[in-house]
């Protein structure tokens, strides 16, 4: 089969192996693309995701944008005929495009990192805070005037506070986040 | 005049459901001399197929087909759909099996028959009940489109059609009982003031309610608050019942029930229960409970579960009855779309249905006989969709399995709404694979794709939900390159997957047969008929979901092996013998008739009066005084006709009463009692017209009289001319020749050898064995080589076996009964054989090919030729396998499914998965043809890593030579891109060519279709029957089938020659076309009009000759024929004309 060279780092090889298990018994009927409301946006609708899973084509699986937008209503796992797992599927997609740093996926995996991080520090999300994590972890200056007339808009609406820069106080949600961690290293253990 | 059956308390076989394979097996047992009991736990014969009016790909019903074709006197000769009647069979509906012991040869069965509250002895089917009766419920016979009385005809069309009453509905009115003319309904009230019930709950309201409700519905209710007092009130009186709380203080009821049933054994207990104790309640039902019911219930829980148990227990009478052997056809059940999540609104929306019910809409009996109509706003149907795979291939819904048989029944009901509205519904189908695997599916799916237009979206639709306005139904879905589709129908039909029969797993559970993991019960492997336990065998869908051909098959194998253990219990006995005739030959004795008029409880005289239907005979000398005699279908009104027929001088009777086919049974039976020649009785058909009318005026009961007057006149005309049975008996060659050594012939031998009848096999290889000596397990993993040496040492053991191995057969003369063939051994010696039935399993081959560069190439290979290396063990498996399925195969050229191909890539591709785990594996394929249980091993191959790519005939895959290796180019359909694959071995899947030299059909007279398969006599009903008698047709000489599928086909086509030869000698029947030779002028007109080949010429004798066996006296001949010479027996020209003449013959004033 032409395959393209596949330059994957191995965390996201186990997972890819791992999605791989999970869905070969697909019969390519269809159902999954049919429920599913993102297909339209998608760059391979997930009948031809998964067959491409399938069949090796980890590169162009991974550089697709597609699991991003899934947006886990799990249609396509309830109605899956052959019963298959199809949102968790997605879900070690994305982590696995994450762990391979696809270029495209970078600014949405940092925007989400800094969301977290931010959530992390402060029960809630702080905005200013939230967006400078953003800026920085993109190392993008130009990046923050794009979002200028935003910010300017919220500020109006007196949505952004002053900034915080000292480290946030203890804030009991560090449980939460080890045991997803946990989960998703076990899911991924579990599968591959 | 019912026969009581229960006199002769044994029968050789009981078969459990009288469906049609159920009907097919008794059939066969039956005409072989044999004594069968058929039960139903239906009030009606035919099963599922009684809703199914048309069958592909025939697109009508031929269900009449399966009737006897050689002693056909013995049967009933009508719509099968209508009832079943056969002088061996007993038949029970209504009936269920409740309890089975013993061993092969002496099983002893307890049968429990449920009350359907009326008599069906004395129903006449007047439907008077139906008219009073207020109670209005779906009707189930049109899977609830229609509404019915309580009081109904379990199948409309049957005959004799006894009325029943569903109790859950009947509120007992009595109204029915009152206007019943024959008094054939008996609500029982007596007996429920009988059935005592003990209520036990230490609450009181709860007590009183239900006292109250129970009391309400007739029963006798007691009370006791506390288990100490219902345990004294059990010591004092006996109870049928006892409804029994679970959390009481003191004494709970579990222990109650333990106490209780020490007192009284046999009483019935009901626990009544909180939510949080279901647990316990259903644990009591291990120890005697028989049901439970959670709090709080009302009465319409309540109220249904006492009068089950009160019908199952008080009035169901038990028989014990003990048979040889049993067989098990108890079927399947369609899956029901609004089990689990629904996604397709059935049951909601009311332009949704199942396919059954879709049947029933395009049946005219159905419950919108004015054509396919919307159900929300009754305007015509423009546009519809099938949905396939619904509840099959759905391993959500545990149905890890294909069905098999609704892809076809989508494109027949698609065809059938087409051709109905006159082309003007549009059909989509929605399909995931398309899977016509029989032999003439493709031909027929191509024929619907052009003719009628059917549209084919190969996708699964996810869900469809209703325009709010239009009411719609909007169906969204996916095409192949991934565009979202909208589209709007006016009706969605489900092709709702089959599911275990309903008592299946209670069947198992008595009979000790275990069930498969797919809920069915499980047979031995090789042997499709034959389960775990010996003597009991399984027919039809018991085992597998098949279509009605492969139900004909097991029924028929189910049959064979029947009737080996029969055979074996007989074996000192002789095989049952021809029914004797009444020694007097009437016949040429002066005509004269008795008529006898049955007066129908009044009903007759309230038409017309006895002195009219006197006067209707005055005119005739040849016809005596006429006896009046109320109600002749009971017991007492036959028993009077009997005792007027001894004490006249008469030598023939006309019956004129209701429906002639209630009275045939009994006319056959005078033969024995009084000993009159049936052939000399007639009935007729006067009183049907005043069930539904009552006339009152003159003119209308002048129009009655000249009815019953015509029908009378024209009854004596053919009794008047009636010709005796026949006398004649030839005698039958007890001896089969079996064509073909492959495992099919071998086993067809071995089944009828095995009964003591002497067979010949010839094979024109020198080793026996067939396709079987290159093929090593299959697709489940038995063992198919020491098949192989099994069948083969048993072949050398039989006694009444004589092999023919590297012979070939010279010539072949006569016909059903009496065959010559001339063979020419291993050393070209001259052979001559006698036998009675001829079996051709002359099998087929792997197809050769030379596409895709096979026979070029090394690399590229045969699923035969990998079977063969594969068979090395250790054999080098390479790095990359391709494989190509349906090459040459479901091309106009060889339009066909075989099969076996599919199952064969799976296998081998998981047998080289299984030795090098690292092979890369890609299928090609254009429909996975995985029916039926094999599915699974689809879904395990996919599990294992091997990849499979739909293509299409448009665009075919590309093999070219590349260096160490091929190179397969192909395009991936679901991707839109174009494959490269390197690969170390490329496997093409060919298919079966059948083999039947053209000079062999020639010489057996038999008909090879366009593709050179055997040709059968009905594709459904009548899949191994040749059109001429005696020559049947087993293996893949047939149709492509698998190992285990050829075995049965064997198995059955044995038994339906050994239908043939079991009696010695041979009697002819009644309606036979004879040959008057003085007038015959030898144009031989009639010869090629004989649909049956049953007509010769005899050139030493020079005269027509007619093979009594094989005429089914259809009299296409007698038409024929130009001088008169051909003449069908019971329908002479005399008696047809005069028929007619009697019907114009005027009124006398």
């Amino acid at each position: 089969m032409k395959k393209k060279e596949n330059i994957v780092p191995e965390r996201a090889k186990h997972l890819l192996a791992a999605v791989r298990e999970m869905v070969q018994p697909c019969i390519q009927c269809g159902t999954c693309t049919g429920s599913c409301p993102n297909a339209f946006a998608m760059t391979h609708t997930p009948r031809a995701l998964w067959h491409m899973v399938i069949e090796g084509q980890d590169a162009e699986v991974l550089s697709s944008k597609t699991f991003i937008l899934c947006s886990s209503c799990y249609s396509c796992t309830l109605r899956c005929p052959r019963g298959l797992p199809l949102t968790n599927a997605m879900s070690l997609l994305t982590q696995a495009a994450r762990d391979e740093n696809q270029p495209w996926f970078v600014k949405s995996q940092a925007f989400y990192t800094a969301f977290l991080d931010s959530v992390r520090r402060r029960k809630r999300v702080n905005e200013t805070e939230f967006m400078s994590l953003f800026f920085w972890k993109m190392k993008n200056p130009i990046l923050s005037l794009q979002f200028a007339s935003l910010g300017l808009k919220l500020m109006k609406k007196r949505k952004i506070s002053l900034p915080v820069f000292f480290p946030g106080q203890e804030t009991g949600l560090e449980k939460i986040f080890e045991k997803t961690r946990q989960v998703e290293a076990g899911q991924m253990e579990k599968k591959a | 005049m019912k026969p009581d059956p229960m006199d002769n308390e044994h029968s050789n076989a009981l078969v459990v459901g009288a469906g049609i394979s159920g009907i097919r097996t008794a059939l066969d047992l039956a005409q072989q001399g044999y004594r069968v009991t058929l039960i139903d736990s239906n009030p009606a014969t035919g099963g599922l197929l009684n809703q199914l009016d048309y069958q592909f790909p025939t697109n009508h019903c031929g269900m009449c087909r399966l009737l006897p074709l050689v002693h056909r006197d013995q049967s009933s000769q009508h719509c099968l759909r209508k009832g079943i009647f056969h002088e061996n069979i007993d038949l029970h509906l209504s009936c269920e099996l409740q309890d089975l012991s013993g061993e092969p040869g002496n099983f002893t069965a307890r049968i429990k028959e449920k009350p359907t509250w009326v008599d069906p002895d004395r129903c006449v089917g007047c439907g008077l009940c139906e008219q009073v009766c207020p109670e209005e419920i779906p009707d189930c016979f049109n899977e609830g489109l229609s509404r019915r009385k309580a009081i109904h005809l379990p199948v409309p069309h049957a005959i004799p059609n006894a009325y029943v009453v569903d109790l859950a509905f009947c509120s007992r009115c009595g109204a029915c009982e009152a206007v019943c003319p024959t008094d054939a309904i008996q609500l029982s009230d007596v007996n429920r003031k009988a059935f005592s019930i003990l209520v036990v709950d230490d609450e009181l309201s709860i007590r009183d309610s239900l006292k109250e409700w129970l009391e309400e519905e007739g029963f006798s209710v007691d009370m006791a608050d506390s288990g100490k007092a219902a345990l004294s009130a059990l010591e004092e009186k006996e109870y049928r019942l006892m409804l029994t709380d679970i959390k009481m203080p003191e004494m709970d009821g579990v222990e109650l029930l333990a106490k209780a049933k020490e007192l009284q054994s046999e009483l019935n207990v009901v626990m009544m229960t909180a939510y949080a104790t279901v647990e316990t309640a259903i644990e009591t039902m291990k120890t005697g409970a028989r049901d439970y019911l959670i709090k709080p219930f009302d009465p319409e829980t309540l109220i249904p579960m006492v009068v089950r148990i009160f019908q199952d227990v008080e009035a169901s009478k038990d028989r014990v009855l003990s048979v040889d052997t049993v067989i098990f056809a108890c079927g399947t059940t369609f899956y029901n779309p609004a089990d689990n999540k629904n996604v397709y609104g059935y049951g909601i929306y009311p332009n949704v249905l199942t396919h059954i019910e879709f049947e029933r809409m395009l049946s005219p009996a159905g419950p919108s006989p004015e054509g396919l109509l919307r159900r929300d706003n009754n305007k015509p149907v423009k546009k519809i969709a099938w949905i396939q795979c619904v509840g099959s291939r759905d391993i959500q819904n545990g149905a890890d399995y294909c069905s098999g048989i609704c892809c076809m029944i989508a494109v027949k009901e698609a065809m059938l709404a087409r051709q109905m509205s006159g082309g003007q519904i549009e059909p989509v189908i929605f399909y995931m694979d398309m899977r016509a695997w029989g032999k003439p599916f493709q031909s027929y799916l191509d024929e619907a794709a052009e003719s009628d237009q059917i549209r084919f979206v190969r996708c699964k639709v996810h869900s469809l939900s209703e325009d709010s306005e239009t009411r719609d139904l909007v169906l969204r879905y996916m095409d192949r390159p991934g565009h979202a589709v909208f589209e709007n129908f006016d009706m969605v039909v489900l092709s709702t997957g089959m599911r275990p029969g309903p008592d299946m797993a209670r069947l198992a559970e008595i009979t000790g047969v275990g069930l498969n993991p797919w809920g069915f019960f499980d047979h031995l492997p090789f042997e499709p008929a034959r389960t775990g336990q010996d003597g009991i065998f399984v027919s039809g869908s018991t085992t597998e979901l098949r279509d009605i051909s492969e139900s004909m098959i097991t029924a028929s194998a189910a049959a064979a092996n029947a009737s080996g253990i029969i055979r074996k219990q007989d074996a000192g006995q002789k095989m049952p013998a021809l029914p004797v005739l009444p020694e007097k030959d009437t016949s040429r004795e002066p005509v004269r008739i008795l008529p006898v008029i049955c007066t129908c409880n009044g009903r007759l005289e309230a038409a017309v009066t006895k002195k009219d239907i006197e006067q209707v005979f005055d005119f005739d000398p040849d016809l005596d005084d006429p006896v009046f005699i109320d109600r002749l279908c009971m017991a007492q009104g036959w028993q009077e006709m009997k005792d007027h027929l001894a004490d006249s001088a008469c030598n023939r009777m006309l019956i004129a009463a209701c429906h002639p086919y209630v009275f045939t049974p009994g006319i056959r039976r005078l033969r024995d009692d009084p000993g009159v020649d049936p052939a000399m009785v007639h009935a007729v058909d006067t009183m049907t017209p005043l069930f539904s009318t009552k006339p009152e005026k003159a003119e209308e009961k002048t129009l009655h009289l000249s009815r019953i007057a015509a029908g009378l006149r024209q009854g004596a005309a053919f009794l008047k001319h009636a010709e005796p049975a026949s006398r004649t008996e030839t005698a039958m060659c007890q001896r089969v020749l079996v064509i073909g050594g492959g495992i099919a012939g071998m086993t067809a031998a071995l089944a009828i050898a095995g009964q003591g009848f002497e067979v010949d096999l010839v094979e024109k290889e020198e080793q026996f064995g067939g396709n079987l000596n290159w093929l090593s397990s299959t697709l489940e993993g038995h063992d198919v080589k020491a098949l192989l040496e099994d069948t083969l040492s048993r072949l050398g053991k039989a006694p009444a076996l004589s092999l023919y191995p590297g012979a070939r057969l010279v010539n072949v003369t006569g016909t059903a009964g009496h065959f010559r063939t001339v063979l020419e051994d291993d050393q070209q010696k001259g052979v001559s054989l006698t036998h009675g039935a001829v079996i051709i399993a002359t099998g087929g081959r792997e197809s050769d090919t030379c596409a895709f560069l096979h026979g070029e190439n090394d690399r590229v290979i045969t699923q035969k030729a990998l079977e063969g290396k594969l068979s090395e063990e250790g054999a080098d498996i390479p790095g990359t396998v391709v494989m190509i399925l349906c090459v040459d195969s479901r091309v106009p050229s060889a339009n066909y499914c075989s099969q076996v191909c599919c199952p064969t890539a799976i296998k081998q591709a998981r047998e080289i998965k299984r030795r090098s785990p690292d092979t890369e594996i890609f299928i090609f394929y254009r429909d996975m043809m995985t029916c039926g249980f094999s599915e699974t091993y689809f879904t395990h191959a996919r599990n294992e890593g091997i990849i499979f790519i739909p293509y299409s005939l448009d665009k075919l895959p590309e093999v070219k030579a590349i260096e160490d290796g091929i190179q397969v180019c192909g395009n991936d359909p679901i991707l839109d891109q174009s494959l490269e694959i390197s690969a170390d071995l490329l496997i093409l899947a060919t298919g079966i060519t059948p083999e039947l030299p053209e000079d062999l059909a020639e010489m057996l007279g038999i008909v090879r279709d366009k593709n050179g398969f055997f040709n059968e006599a009905d594709p459904k009903w009548r899949p191994l029957d040749s059109l001429t008698e005696g020559i049947f047709a087993c293996g893949i000489v047939q149709a492509p089938r698998s190992v285990e599928k050829s075995i049965g086909t064997a198995q059955a086509a044995a038994q339906r020659a050994m239908s043939i030869i079991s009696q010695p000698r041979y009697r002819m029947d009644r309606t036979t076309a004879s040959v008057r030779h003085a007038i015959c002028s030898r144009c031989e007109a009639c010869i090629p009009v004989c649909p049956y080949n049953a007509r010769t010429l005899n050139t030493e004798e020079d005269r027509i000759q007619v093979n009594a066996l094989a005429c089914q006296g259809c009299g296409a001949c007698a038409a024929a024929c130009p001088n008169g010479a051909a003449i069908l027996e019971g329908f002479s020209s005399r008696q047809m004309l005069d028929g007619i003449d009697a019907v114009f013959y005027p009124l006398p004033n």
